[in-house]
């Protein structure tokens, strides 16, 4: 069986790095909720990656290389962002 | 034999205390998918923790933390790093938190591991996890201690094996205990979760049961024969931080204070009481 975390291929950097970007750079990932767009060319993401990180489509981002514990903290966060009223702090 | 003096006294105490400790990010940040009744029980535990930590008089924590890939990137992955800087500094949402670094024990963990023949990395500048965060938010003791926070590679295969784990926290405990300053351990991470995949939903509870059990009949040096491949099918990456702690604390029974199974993942609290406590 396919383990659950495999080594991330090289290809997949650039969708990595925007992963990595919008889960740990305030800045970048503020661009991307304003322009997504914008924001994935200014990573250099591949075209093909494009759509499925738009829709955080897991399954798709992880079939072209994205680490999946990347995709859910990306995913996590903006959500954070994006409704921080519903999140209760401690 | 010649009774041991006062004048041969070196100055060294043994490792004063061992913990480990969920960092669920749900636990700082509660989403409404989250029973609150059970975020309050795994805070009592980490209250209780901060409690013993405050009667230990630590002079310093030493927090061993999987790293969510957040202080090290694919540019460069370090099986095993310290941090030798001044300060660890990170945020997670809406906590920013800087962390006095306590350095010179730092620098000393750092050159004993070398000498002992760990390949160890070193960073002064990487950005602090929430993985080390959550759990000192809840149990840094009043007033706070300086902290040395240690990385294990629990995300990015291929990882440091178990047995390599266990070795680095036999190592460590025989560095900590020639030191002067009181010492506790936390352990960061686990129990069975699964981030990302289809199966978050799923963890393996059963696994989490089994090995608690063993925990607490001192069976810990168990834990260096599993396989990076056992640990990944139970959820348990992030096991690696906790392997580490056992080489430290040897076959020391493990007190569980928590073990709280959420939809998502095994929140445990787990104390152990050592030499120098």
């Amino acid at each position: 069986m396919e383990a659950h975390y495999v080594f991330p291929p090289a290809a997949a950097y650039p969708l990595n790095r925007c992963l990595y970007r919008l889960k740990s750079d305030a800045a970048f990932r503020d661009r991307f909720l304003a322009d997504p767009e914008g924001a994935m060319a200014e990573a250099g993401l591949p075209p093909a990656a494009r759509e499925p990180l738009r829709a955080l489509d897991r399954d798709r981002l992880v079939a072209l290389g994205a680490h999946p514990y990347l995709v859910f903290m990306a995913g996590l966060r903006l959500r954070m962002a994006r409704e921080p009223e519903a999140f209760e702090r401690f | 034999m010649a009774r041991p003096t006062l004048a041969g006294y070196d100055g060294s105490v043994p490792l004063v205390g061992a913990f480990a400790c969920a960092h669920t990010p749900q636990l700082l940040l509660r989403p409404p998918t989250e029973d609150r009744a059970l975020v309050l029980r795994v805070h009592a535990a980490f209250a209780e923790v901060r409690r013993r930590l405050g009667a230990l008089g630590c002079d310093a924590l030493a927090v061993i933390g999987g790293d969510h890939v957040e202080g090290f990137f694919l540019d460069a992955v370090p099986a095993l790093a310290v941090f030798v800087g001044t300060e660890a500094a990170g945020e997670f949402g809406p906590y920013r938190y800087r962390l006095p670094v306590h350095e010179p024990l730092a620098r000393a963990l750092l050159e004993d591991g070398i000498e002992r023949g760990f390949d160890l990395v070193y960073s002064q500048a990487v950005a602090l996890d929430y993985a080390f965060y959550v759990p000192l938010h809840f149990t840094m003791p009043a007033p706070p201690v300086p902290i040395v926070p240690l990385y294990v590679n629990v995300y990015l295969p291929p990882q440091p094996t178990p047995r390599r784990c266990y070795a680095w926290g036999q190592a460590l405990r025989a560095a900590l205990d020639g030191r002067a300053e009181r010492v506790a351990l936390i352990a960061s991470g686990g129990m069975s979760h699964f981030p990302g995949t289809d199966r978050y939903a799923a963890p393996d509870h059963a696994f989490d049961r089994q090995l608690l059990q063993a925990l607490a009949q001192g069976r810990g040096a168990e834990t260096a024969r599993l396989t990076g491949a056992e640990l990944d099918e139970a959820g348990n990456v992030e096991l690696r931080t906790w392997i580490t702690l056992l080489g430290a604390v040897g076959g020391a029974r493990a007190e569980v204070l928590c073990y709280e199974p959420s939809w998502h993942h095994g929140n445990a609290v787990v104390a152990w009481s050592v030499g120098g406590g």
